[in-house]
């Protein structure tokens, strides 16, 4: 990022610059921010978003009480700013939970953790009217037995599907499913387990098998997996989860170093509390990533040490750990200078200050609603989205069950409110996870860039 | 111009590393990709992982460099193919010089290495016909080509012969214009190079990172060493005890030792078919109204056909169930079913989870069996098994077919107390068996008879857990362990705020509506106690001892307490003897059931 800079302005450059931003994706280190929450492998937003897709839960007693794909338009220029424009109802509740582009950014995968089924919406025909035009309904008796299909992450043609369960006890034993784009199963890889560490070294004390989030940084050929808790936690009403320490014992505790190439398991590193999203850095030397434990309230660090050897270290306390601030959400800066951490029980957005990544130091936070779960920030990072829903069965109840999707505008110093929309009073539903889409990804021509594209970023 | 760009990359490809040439530093103010470089980790060993196959090479129709027309399969077969997509103006050093450069790299290497450069060929095919025309690709090969390794550089006549290709390969190219809409003669795209095997399978796809010679001459190698018969196939299993189907109608004809013969309703006398079918109906998952819950997910077979892994049941889109899955280790012997009684025959009972609302959640008799007959083979295995359609009689009678065959005793206790083999029981199991039928009055409930135990009677007792469950207050704070080891207090308030209304247990006073009735419960059989925890209909003791020290304390107060309970006044060694003695009660063949129960196929929907 701010290591690179674009000397001249000459057409010739600005066009190469451009080819490059929207191109030869993965060995540049990019400014990215929602962005730097999805696979390298593609092709970015760099300018203002025209969409933001919301994957969301249907609720009983809402609407239709289905899942849905809510388009809001958020583009400040467009007549119907800050507005949903369209909506496309899935069938079901399907535990909707996360979803991801395919590396060409031509089709959304989202994922229900319930049902299993995985739902892909073009988005390329028709950025403000996505249409569904398949579900995957048989991942599970394809995968050998997967169940929770959580992160939908693009490979080079390929998406990998992290699971969170098995069709066998419900427990959090799982594997990674690889698809290819046109939607075939590929592959299954099932996570070391003390039984079998499937030529992992176990670092610790555990080797739990369970999965959740994945990312990579395909120039150090690192494949990360954190580790969160099987189908029987994540559908229990969250109380009677709390409250019985049989289910409580079932969390994961580990992060799996894999060899992205081979997709084979390296390292099992003791990350206790269940580990939930992983971010990795963006800076060509930053040979490191977050992860936040959900029930610990820690910030780890997984870094690559002066050896060349990958270690997981914790580095940070998130909130109070005594109260269980819950941290859910977490979003890397382009720069590698801040992460957006969001507590889910205060409602609260955090930031980072994460320049010495050993050393991340909280230097803002503002409450965002009675309960928050996703944050994601436009490119250059003034535009942070929000959105309340956690899990259908986690969420708030009663009047604390807030569901809404807000735009905040940050200008370094604070967050500033722009629009909410209330995902009950408009009948839609649970906001869960949010993905951007523009007219310009498939316009055929390139956007129009800034004289130093990259240098922007902050 | 073009002379120029060969020559770099050419360049690129005999220098030891980047950066190369001070014209692309110039040009390029950018990181270079980890293709011009030493690969900055070691690659996998070749031939230790598996390439799965990603689909089928797409063909099409192309212009060899000297013309000629060709089908870009008659290009693959005889040998494993790398293919790039390029256009000869390009000026991105990661983009289409990069392929390039990793191409001719990989053809220096392979120079030195004929067993495998025969074995390979590179095609570089133009995605801008309109400039690169076979002249063009001609020229811009010079300085590549090479005898010994075979690289050829193609295009096509026509964009639309192009476009199919690219939409095959999910190559996607894009125009870019400038500001006045004018096409720039420049192209954005994500940069893809594509490994095809000798059955015109694409294996890898290859991106700016990835496209490295190392990384793609080690997938190479990796082709050429998988036996042809070996080639990946797309299964998985997740890794468990080892899997045997055993004789489940052995359990029927002969019970293990310790148990009376197995009852068998007149109407519905066990048989292998019915087994078969009842074992297939247990594990499909699309029994549930939105195929995500069996039987056997909450009466789990490696958790002791219950359990173990919450105090009670979660149902159909995570809803609560209030009571503890009940193991159906010899289930064919009880008389009444369900915590409550409320059932009184194995038959009715499977209806119970199938229609409940919070378990499997179906809306209607009529569509489960609708269900069922349009899923898998069921129709014909229901013919063969009961020469008739599957029915509500015929669907319960097969699934309580499997669940007969649960049987399991030949215990250390039953090995001693009914097989006389004095060393079957340890001491201490001994001296528990003397006070569970004396001192501890276990027996007054847990019944034993002199030809077989099934260590209950068959009766609903109040133990006081029920009452305290619905009467005391809730305990605050919470201590909860987030993590092994690490306990912390949560405030009532916070974890109210994420509780839904706790649903109450009245016990058996639901079925009779008699207030005498009130918090009573079902007494369990104490067979493969040790197997079954956590424990208590509400499964809110989670060891053995915590069950003894609840026990030794005389129950819970309450005014319908039954009066068999009362404190016992056991001590720490006398408990130790009684925990000894339950353990004692695990049946021999609860492994074999396990392992012939992870060889059932699980329903999944297709």
């Amino acid at each position: 990022m701010n290591n690179l800079s674009y000397p001249s302005q000459t057409i010739k450059r600005r066009l190469l610059s451009a080819c490059l931003l929207a191109a030869s994706v993965f060995a540049l280190p990019q400014a990215l921010a929602d962005e730097t929450c999805m696979s390298p492998y593609m092709a970015k937003i760099t300018g203002q978003e025209d969409f933001v897709y919301v994957w969301t839960l249907g609720m009983a007693g809402v609407g239709d009480e289905q899942d849905k794909l809510v388009t809001v338009d958020v583009n400040p220029e467009s007549s119907h700013y800050g507005k949903v424009i369209n909506t496309l109802s899935v069938g079901g509740r399907n535990e909707a939970h996360h979803s991801g582009f395919t590396d060409d950014r031509h089709y959304l995968w989202a994922g229900g953790l319930d049902t299993n089924k995985i739902f892909i919406f073009d988005v390329h025909t028709n950025p403000a009217k996505p249409k569904l035009t398949r579900v995957i309904s048989d991942f599970v008796a394809r995968s050998g037995g997967v169940v929770g299909p959580h992160t939908t992450y693009a490979l080079p043609g390929r998406m990998l599907i992290t699971g969170l369960s098995n069709n066998k006890d419900h427990g959090g034993r799982t594997a990674l499913v690889e698809y290819s784009n046109d939607g075939r199963y590929l592959a299954t890889y099932w996570h070391p387990t003390d039984t079998d560490l499937r030529g992992a070294v176990k670092t610790g004390q555990y080797a739990d098998g369970y999965g959740y989030d994945v990312r990579v940084l395909p120039r150090r050929n690192l494949m990360l997996t954190s580790s969160f808790t099987g189908w029987s936690n994540y559908m229990m009403d969250f109380g009677k989860m709390l409250n019985d320490p049989a289910a409580m014992k079932h969390f994961g505790n580990t992060v799996v170093q894999w060899d992205l190439h081979a997709r084979q398991p390296r390292k099992v590193f003791d990350v206790p509390g269940a580990p939930l999203e992983i971010r990795c850095a963006w800076g060509a030397n930053h040979n490191y990533c977050f992860t936040s434990t959900a029930l610990t309230s820690k910030i780890w660090l997984i870094y690559e040490d002066k050896n060349g050897a990958w270690q997981a270290k914790a580095v940070a306390d998130i909130g109070d750990p005594g109260k269980i601030p819950l941290p859910v959400d977490i979003s890397i800066s382009s720069d590698d200078k801040t992460l957006w951490v969001n507590t889910f029980m205060d409602g609260t957005s955090r930031n980072f200050d994460i320049s010495d990544p050993f050393n991340p130091k909280q230097i803002y936070q503002k409450k965002i609603g009675a309960q928050v779960n996703m944050v994601s920030s436009s490119w250059d990072g003034k535009r942070l989205y929000y959105t309340s829903s956690l899990l259908a069965n986690w969420d708030k109840k009663g009047p604390d069950n807030e569901q809404f999707f807000k735009l905040y505008h940050w200008d370094g110093k604070q967050l500033q409110q722009q629009f909410v929309i209330d995902f009950i009073k408009e009948k839609l539903g649970r906001a869960h996870q949010m993905r951007f889409g523009a007219y310009s990804l498939y316009s055929g021509k390139i956007q129009a860039l800034p004289a130093e594209p990259l240098a922007m970023a902050r | 111009m073009l002379r120029r760009i060969a020559l770099c990359v050419l360049s690129l490809g005999t220098s030891s590393g980047w950066p190369g040439s001070a014209a692309f530093a110039e040009a390029t103010p950018t990181v270079p990709a980890p293709g011009y470089g030493t690969l900055a980790f070691t690659p996998p060993v070749p031939g230790s992982y598996r390439l799965p196959i990603l689909g089928r090479a797409a063909d099409g129709r192309v212009l060899a460099d000297t013309a000629e027309s060709v089908n870009l399969h008659d290009l693959m077969g005889d040998k494993i193919v790398l293919l790039s997509f390029i256009y000869a103006t390009c000026s991105d050093i990661n983009g289409c010089f990069l392929a390039t450069a990793v191409f001719h790299k990989i053809k220096r290497r392979l120079q030195q290495q004929p067993e495998l450069s025969g074995q390979l060929r590179l095609l570089t095919l133009s995605f801008d016909p309109q400039h690169d025309g076979p002249e063009q690709m001609r020229r811009y090969s010079e300085g590549f080509a090479d005898k010994m390794v075979d690289w050829r550089f193609l295009t096509t006549a026509l964009e639309a012969e192009l476009e199919p290709i690219l939409a095959h390969y999910g190559q996607n190219i894009q125009k870019i214009y400038d500001a006045q809409g004018s096409f720039t003669g420049s192209f954005s795209h994500n940069l893809r190079v594509y490994l095809i095997d000798r059955d015109k399978n694409l294996r890898n796809i290859y991106s700016t990172a990835f496209l490295h010679p190392d990384t793609l001459i080690n997938d190479i190698k990796t082709l050429l060493q998988e036996p042809p018969q070996n080639r990946p196939s797309a299964s998985a299993m997740l890794t468990g005890p080892v899997d045997k189907a055993v004789d489940l109608m052995e359990t029927i004809r002969r019970p293990p030792l310790g148990l009376p013969p197995v009852p068998q309703p007149l109407d519905n006398p066990v048989t292998e078919k019915k087994i078969q079918l009842g074992r297939k109906l247990f594990f499909d998952r699309r029994l549930s109204l939105n195929d995500t819950l069996s039987c056997a997910l909450c009466h789990i077979p490696e958790q002791g056909f219950t359990s173990q892994e919450m105090q009670t049941a979660v149902g159909i889109e995570g809803r609560t169930v209030r009571r503890n899955s009940p193991t159906l280790y010899n289930v064919a012997y009880a008389n009444t079913l369900f915590h409550d009684s409320r059932e009184t025959t194995l038959e009715q009972q499977v209806w119970g989870p199938l229609l409940a609302p919070n378990e499997m959640g179906n809306p209607a008799i009529g569509s489960i069996i609708e269900k069922i007959k349009h899923t898998d083979n069921y129709l014909a295995l229901f013919e063969q098994a009961f020469g008739q359609r599957p029915d509500m009689a015929t669907i319960g009678m097969a699934i309580t077919s499997y669940e007969r065959t649960l049987n399991s005793a030949n215990s250390a206790f039953d090995r001693w107390y009914y097989g006389k083999d004095k060393q079957a029981l340890n001491a201490a199991a001994r001296r528990g068996f003397e006070l569970f039928t004396g001192k501890a009055h276990c027996s007054r409930c847990h019944t034993i008879s002199q030809q077989h135990a099934l260590f209950t009677d068959n009766a609903l007792h109040n133990t006081g857990i029920g009452y305290a469950d619905s009467m005391a207050p809730v305990m605050t704070p919470q201590k909860l362990e987030i993590a092994p080891g690490i306990i912390i207090e949560v405030d009532k308030k916070q974890l109210v705020s994420v509780s839904e209304v706790k649903p109450n247990d009245l016990g058996r006073y639901e079925i009779t509506q008699n207030p005498a009735d009130r918090w009573r419960y079902k007494t369990p059989s104490l067979r493969n106690i040790g197997l079954t925890a956590p424990y208590m209909h509400n499964g809110s003791l989670a060891t053995l001892e915590d069950v003894l020290v609840f026990y030794n304390e005389g129950g819970i107060a309450n005014e319908n307490l039954d009066p068999l309970l009362e404190p016992l006044k056991l001590n720490d060694n006398e408990l130790s003897d009684l925990k000894a003695f339950l353990e004692a009660l695990t049946g021999d063949n609860t492994v074999e059931l396990v392992a012939d129960a992870l060889t059932a196929p699980i329903g999944d929907s297709e």
